[in-house]
């Protein structure tokens, strides 16, 4: 058993690492290149202030005229992201394997707090299973990868909460909890995960497009 | 739900998509991507979740109650998607509809802009739709008549350059009975506005000419018009996607005022006139900004006013609503100068729900109406919004400083039977502003 | 300055240990099942499951200073061992300079062995198990 924890924990680990920053980075270069070629007033109209007030905008919880409208939707999707990106980053096991590894930590969340973040996350995806399978807005624009790209990100924090309680099969649920942490990591930068990269980029251009070109709101 | 039960027929995109062939598709679709399908096409497409969010911005999707096929990503889908996935190889057939799609069912109004948490600018994405469309040569018919009419006379109407000038003389000799010593100077070199509008006015708003002619005048402007194209600032090139041409137009629009070597750009109360000598013309030829200054006749009446330049004589004697158009409120955040005259001159405004840099659109930009009366019921169906907006209201006269919106809000209103009347901001104006010299 | 502490440590650590000889000798080394450190406040996990006879046996250890080492300026002494004193004589919970911290000189001790053997717990849950509670009195110190 060494023999396969060992491995996901160890070169699997690099491979997923350098998938996640070297893709990301990949992506960002290769965008900005191409930007620069082609979208130049991109970077002509783009301004700082403009693009700190449209991300502002969107990532404080109705700070826009869509997610008032839609209150449910916004308390799921900022709990979800939340806990999405806190847990992973703050659980003191994983905290405990960079300290091992690389010598450094820092703070960590309690594990009864991750416990019940993780099962947000997972309530999280199940929501936005239940909205693309019912509600004809998202159901209509929805394709098998949709649903790839939720079992991947539900994976990890599935598979970790059982680990973490031990219920059955330990090892086999940690194993695979790693394994799935690490395809979610290498997902990120090739599929629309990659929102990830993205979302403050697309902001930060659209924003300044309303409020330097446009001298109007983009929320 | 309101898929037309009839098939629509239009020779733009019947005859254009009978010419096609899979492979001339697939070369231009290529072509298409490959020159000028950028970093934002690339971002805005990989980084779309999918998530439907954008839905409820689209007067479209509310108005078909909820049909997802009306929402602004389920028009990508139907689009843009199938396109990029299939790398071009798509059906004579499928370029049909999805020219059908871009052209008259988005009105590149950007209110979903406000709605897609990634921002995703899916205006643009039409547009990219249409600019492959229109490289196909299958565009809607009367649309594509009126981009045949800019290459071939700069202007949108087919107006000649006898005509143009006629038609300036007429108004003035109109006006003068009015207010005698009033001129529409022609091509003044030195003054320091000009004044350009859009080709319907000569063809058949003329009166509109007349009014801003007053206007200039009571208000002491040193304005021009130029006697030679350049004076029609509208575009329906950067609807059909015809990139080239609307290059020509702008270029000549800024040359005229160049010419007459003017401060400044007063343009007639149009809406998407302005967003492409704004936002868009002046990028394909390179400019950040407008070479030179250009403001929309909203901002420049709310000057005038501001300024003491023209004065309320007397209030217009009734409630109003105000149709913000898309293109000077999403486009420019005009919507407070706006109301900022309206107020001065009105007795009251009614406003409807969402208003300003929220509103509606009044489903005719974006150059639907432009795709003429085969697509009409498009129109009254897809803004059954507009008219719920309307009503509620209460009120009998709606101002919008913009033509697209009173050519489809005045549809809206018979079709619905609102029993409602539009009016421009410089109706309001002459009617009830200080007139010192009239007789 | 550093000398000092050191021997004042070493110092201390034989007292305690004195002390421990001669006030607590009902404990002997078959009672330690697991590692529960008095030195943690609030635990997140379970101490760790540590018999420390038949781990021994099962790894066939039999001089204690493998485990019980002393470290002087920062090098292993060879033929001293540290099983007198309390891991946190040491290592100090939250400071890991000079030495470890001691929750990672714990899972350094503990996994570096079963790494470096290819044998024994080297995951969480395989030190930390969940749902067996361990009477208090038959703990480490």
């Amino acid at each position: 058993m060494h023999g396969l924890y060992n491995f996901v924990r160890g070169p699997l680990a690099w491979v997923a690492f350098i998938l996640f920053i070297g893709g990301s980075l990949y992506r960002l270069i290769s965008m900005y290149k191409l930007a620069r070629k082609k979208d130049v007033f991109v970077f002509e109209y783009t301004t700082l202030y403009f693009a700190l007030r449209s991300i502002l905008h969107w990532i404080i919880p109705f700070g826009n005229i869509n997610s008032r409208n839609r209150p449910i939707f916004t308390i799921v999707t900022f709990a979800f992201h939340i806990c999405l990106l806190a847990v992973p980053i703050f659980l003191l096991a994983h905290i405990i394997l960079w300290d091992e590894s690389f010598n450094i930590n820092w703070w960590s969340l309690p594990d009864g707090v991750a416990d019940i973040m993780a099962l947000i996350v997972v309530a999280g995806c199940g929501y936005f299973l239940w909205r693309r399978l019912t509600q004809p807005e998202a159901k209509f624009v929805t394709s098998a990868g949709d649903y790839v790209i939720l079992a991947i990100v539900a994976a990890p924090f599935i598979t970790g909460f059982l680990a973490y309680h031990q219920w059955l099969g330990y090892k086999f649920w940690l194993i695979l909890h790693i394994l799935s942490g690490e395809i979610w990591l290498a997902a990120i930068p090739f599929t629309r995960l990659s929102h990830m990269l993205f979302f403050p980029l697309n902001r930060a251009y659209i924003g300044s497009e309303f409020g330097a070109v446009r001298h109007v709101r983009d929320y | 739900m309101a898929e037309p039960a009839k098939r629509i027929e239009d020779a733009g995109l019947d005859e254009g998509a009978a010419k096609l062939t899979p492979e001339k598709i697939e070369k231009v679709i290529n072509g298409v991507l490959a020159a000028e399908g950028g970093a934002r096409l690339k971002v805005y497409v990989d980084t779309c979740v999918h998530c439907g969010l954008c839905s409820d911005a689209c007067h479209y999707y509310l108005s078909h109650d909820k049909d997802p096929t009306y929402s602004p990503v389920g028009k990508v889908k139907q689009t843009l998607w199938p396109i990029l996935k299939n790398k071009g190889r798509v059906s004579p057939e499928f370029i049909k509809k999805a020219s059908e799609i871009a052209s008259t069912e988005c009105n590149l109004c950007r209110r979903c802009v406000h709605y897609c948490p990634m921002g995703v600018d899916i205006a643009y994405l039409m547009v990219m739709v249409r600019r492959i469309c229109h490289r196909l040569g299958v565009t809607p018919l009367y649309i594509q008549d009126t981009a045949h009419s800019h290459s071939a006379t700069m202007n949108q109407m087919w107006v000649k350059e006898d005509e143009w000038i006629d038609s300036l003389q007429w108004q003035e000799d109109e006006a003068r009975d009015e207010i005698p010593t009033l001129r529409i100077p022609l091509e003044k070199e030195g003054a320091d506005v000009m004044y350009s509008i859009i080709g319907p006015e000569p063809k058949f708003r003329a009166q509109l000419i007349y009014q801003a002619a007053v206007i200039m005048d009571l208000a002491g402007v040193d304005w021009t018009m130029p006697a030679s194209t350049g004076w029609d600032n509208s575009d329906m090139c950067m609807f059909t996607g015809e990139f080239e041409m609307m290059g020509r137009l702008k270029r000549d629009h800024f040359e005229a005022a160049q010419r007459l070597k003017v401060k400044k750009i007063v343009m007639g109360e149009c809406g998407h006139a302005y967003r492409s000598v704004y936002d868009v013309g002046n990028r394909w030829l390179g400019w950040k900004w407008p070479p030179v200054p250009v403001i929309h006749a909203a901002q420049f009446f709310y000057e005038l006013l501001r300024d003491g330049k023209i004065k309320v004589a007397k209030k217009f004697d009734e409630v109003v609503t105000i149709q913000d158009p898309c293109n000077i409120v999403r486009g420019m955040g005009l919507h407070e100068k706006v109301r900022y005259v309206v107020k001065a001159f009105c007795k009251d405004v009614v406003e409807m729900e969402p208003n300003r840099d929220h509103n509606f659109c009044c489903c005719a930009g974006g150059g639907v109406i432009n795709c003429g009366p085969p697509w009409k019921m498009k129109r009254m169906h897809g803004n059954r919004v507009k008219a719920e907006q309307l009503a509620a209201t209460g009120v009998k006269t709606v101002i919008s400083p913009c033509h697209n919106c009173h050519g489809g809000i005045e549809d809206i209103i018979h079709h619905y039977k609102l029993g409602m009347h539009l009016k421009f901001l410089g109706d309001i104006i002459y009617d009830c502003m200080e007139k010192p010299g009239a007789v | 300055m550093r000398k000092r502490t050191l021997a004042l440590n070493i110092g201390m650590g034989i007292l305690v240990s004195i002390l421990a000889f001669v006030l607590i000798p009902a404990y002997s080394q078959e009672d330690i099942v697991t590692l529960e450190d008095d030195a943690f406040g609030d635990r997140q996990r379970p101490a760790a499951v540590f018999a420390h006879e038949e781990h021994n046996e099962k790894a066939e250890i039999e001089e204690c200073n493998v485990c019980h080492h002393l470290y002087q300026h920062g090098e292993k002494v060879e033929d001293e061992s540290s099983e007198s004193m309390g891991c946190a004589d040491c290592h100090n919970v939250k400071e890991g300079y000079p030495t470890m911290p001691l929750m990672k000189a714990y899972h350094d001790m503990c996994q570096g062995c079963h790494k470096e053997k290819g044998e024994g717990p080297i995951t969480c849950g395989e030190c930390h198990p969940r749902g067996e509670p361990v009477a208090s009195h038959e703990t480490a110190h």
